[in-house]
């Protein structure tokens, strides 16, 4: 390339677009966004029509900008972290990437505060909370990162261990961290993206006193434990979930010589889905059926989950249908219908919708544990414009759950269930009879039962 | 009591996987005549009626008539670690109530397997009368499944006493079979009226890749709308007969 070429080049990049202040026409957001360049950093995807929106003509259909709900929260930890180390609480809360797996990024995850701020890491709680809420508790949390090989993490036990103690922590643990360089300051400008806090490397750790978790403690101490039996005798002991996956994703559980770090986002799924398994082995299948059709209900921040429980023996189906407009359907005029389901006999598979199948299959087993019974369950979810952006599946287990907890609605014949289902659905009952495998079966298989 | 030897270990080994296709835990009747089985699926959609005469096996000793609950996919791990031309040899140790058997090869081994409490309830079978009935070779019946398996997750069965079709039709794509009297796969073919019925893939595809480890020749009975009887021919004094509710979709 010719010298005067590549000058004129490097000038056109270097123009720069002053565009969140001047050309936002709403006040309000305009004052807002206005942050001092040194300390945010706002870049959008090329293309995205966030760029054309910024924040101001709610392009994407959503009644919220998500990107901004998300970028003053971000601002609001960034002002409070904005140096090279830190302190704060850890609710306990630890993340492990999974990019560049078996050579991933892991560490502890820190609160620019003190205090209990448990409930940044517990899903469990955060039911019924607003969305600038939820986003917060992300958001707020500052992440340290070191390099790892998953199946060695003892090669970098300097930090390894650190983050060991805080994963294994019953309470809030004090944590204080030195980064190589201040917490990123670059955020992303987009809805579809999980609300995630800064993050940077760490040079230094420290960890203050903490208690652990007896139950998990032990696990932990018991080389000679499968992982698989950690995790159901935890869960039997009555530890929750996410404090199950958070020391599972450190490697806390299994064979002494096995033990390794697995990938938040992986071994939420692993948890949710050895457990809820067990239960069905073990506690669902062979149990007498309930006697009647069963609608289950929660509505939750643009979310419609109905859950029909048949007169059954075990089988299982999941199925979401996102509204025009919402994350994963930003486009298209149409709604998107996904799904997969089991039968009896559980599958050998990965179910190809995600996580999610296997969260609400865990909150579906966990019920019918309960009352000692097995049912055919078909879980359904209707996500509307207003669910702004993604949260994580906990939602899903979690709404679910609560959904179980309130009475449900009985009736005695499946056409009577199936008009209930639909006068609460916006999308029309034949949509969902034709992306259901199960609703299909119920309504047009004959049982032999018939003929004897 | 009751003990029993037979020569052909992979006799009985499929005969029990074919049974397994359908149940985990299967309660077998053993009398002196014979044994034989008859059980549902979870979901109540297939039946499975099977039957071994006491003439099947090498030696078979039975002087009472008792029920053995077994979890078959136990059974069919031990059952696999009989070689070809080993003896299995199987008796219920009413001690214990464990289930024993003996395999005779180079060495003699012995696994005991615990046996589970027995269902009570007699399952009948279902009371249908079939207008149509088809006889194929298993093999080209599981070959048209598998055709038409490619489309869709159930297969329409059709026929006139002159021919036989099976349709399916997905979302997007479409198969039809025709096997005419005379062809290859089609050893007979009569009606007494025209019938046509429709069934899940799910459970016919696995019933015949299951059974036909058994038997090369299947005779399949249906009405419209109506189950179908689908009698596997064994090459022993025994029966392998699977019932299938249809789907009935309304338009």
């Amino acid at each position: 390339m010719k010298a005067s070429l590549r000058k004129r080049f490097v000038k056109k990049v270097k123009r720069r677009v002053p565009w969140v202040g001047h050309i936002v026409n709403d006040e309000k957001i305009a004052g807002d966004l206005n942050v001092p360049s040194h300390n945010v950093r706002i870049q959008a995807w090329e293309g995205s029509i966030c760029l054309t929106c910024r924040g101001s003509r709610m392009l994407c259909g959503k009644p919220v900008c998500p990107a901004i709900v998300k970028l003053y929260s971000f601002i609001k930890t960034k002002k409070a972290a904005d140096s090279n180390q830190m302190y704060g609480s850890s609710p306990p809360g630890i993340f492990v990437g999974r990019i560049g797996y078996p050579y991933v990024y892991a560490g502890p995850l820190v609160p620019p505060v003190l205090g209990d701020t448990s409930i940044l890491d517990a899903p469990e709680q955060w039911l019924g909370k607003t969305f600038d809420e939820i986003i917060r508790f992300r958001t707020s949390l500052v992440r340290g990162k070191f390099r790892v090989n998953v199946k060695k993490p003892f090669q970098n036990r300097r930090f390894q261990e650190k983050t060991l103690e805080v994963a294994l922590s019953k309470a809030p643990v004090y944590t204080e961290v030195a980064f190589k360089k201040k917490p990123s300051d670059k955020f992303f400008f987009d809805g579809t993206v999980q609300p995630m806090g800064p993050s940077a490397m760490l040079r230094k750790m420290n960890v203050g006193n903490f208690k652990t978790d007896s139950r998990i403690e032990k696990a932990y101490a018991d080389g000679d434990l499968k992982a698989e039996s950690a995790v159901l005798d935890l869960y039997l002991n009555g530890v929750p979930v996410s404090g199950i996956q958070r020391a599972f994703s450190v490697g806390a559980f299994g064979l002494k010589n096995e033990r390794r770090m697995v990938p938040t986002r992986w071994s939420i799924t692993a948890v949710d889905s050895t457990i809820s398994r067990s239960l069905i082995e073990n506690e669902v299948k062979g149990k007498p059926t309930i006697n009647e059709y069963r609608v289950y209900e929660y509505s939750y921040l643009g979310n419609r989950f109905m859950v029909l429980l048949t007169p059954s023996s075990w089988k299982y189906e999941w199925i979401e249908a996102w509204y025009p407009g919402t994350v994963w359907n930003p486009a298209a005029r149409d709604i998107a219908m996904g799904g997969d389901w089991e039968g009896y006999r559980g599958r050998t598979t990965y179910a190809s919708i995600g996580g999610c199948y296997y969260a609400v299959r865990l909150a579906a087993a966990e019920f019918l544990a309960k009352e000692r019974r097995q049912a055919g369950v078909i879980a359904m979810r209707e996500i509307h414009p207003s669910f702004i952006t993604p949260l994580g599946v906990w939602i899903n287990r979690e709404c679910v759950r609560e959904a179980f907890r309130k009475d449900g609605e009985r009736f005695d014949n499946l056409t009577d269930a199936m008009t209930h289902i639909g006068s609460r659905f916006a999308l029309g009952l034949k949509h969902w009879v034709a992306s259901s495998v199960l609703l299909k079966d119920a309504l047009y298989q004959e049982r032999l039962t018939k003929y004897l | 009591m009751f003990r029993v030897k037979i020569s052909n270990a992979k006799l009985l080994r499929d005969a029990i996987t074919a049974i397994s296709t359908l149940i985990d835990e299967g309660t077998f009747t053993v009398s002196p005549e014979g044994i034989k089985l008859r059980a549902m699926d979870p979901s109540r959609v297939a039946m499975v009626d099977f039957t071994m005469q006491k003439t099947a096996f090498d030696e078979y000793v039975a002087d009472e008539e008792t029920k053995i609950c077994l979890n078959l996919s136990e059974l069919l791990k031990l059952l696999k670690r009989a070689g070809r031309d080993e003896a299995v040899e199987i008796q219920l140790d009413e001690n214990t109530g464990q289930f024993v058997i003996t395999m005779r090869g180079k060495y003699v081994r012995t696994f005991r397997m615990p046996t589970l409490e027995a269902s009570e309830d007699e399952v009948p079978t279902p009371k249908i009368t079939f207008n149509a009935k088809v006889t194929l070779t298993t093999d080209g019946f599981r070959q048209s499944l598998e055709d038409v398996a490619l489309v869709s997750d159930h297969v329409r069965m059709e026929t006139d006493g002159e021919k036989m079709t099976m349709t399916a039709r997905g979302d997007i794509m479409g198969a039809n079979i025709e096997l005419l009297k005379g062809s290859d796969a089609l050893l007979s073919v009569e009606a007494k009226e025209p019938s046509k019925s429709t069934f899940p893939l799910s459970y016919l595809s696995e019933i015949v890749k299951a059974a036909s480890a058994t038997s090369d020749i299947v005779t399949l009975e249906f009405s419209t709308d109506m189950p179908i009887r689908l009698d596997f021919k064994q090459t022993y004094d025994g029966t392998l007969v699977y019932y299938l509710a249809p789907r009935i979709e309304v338009e």
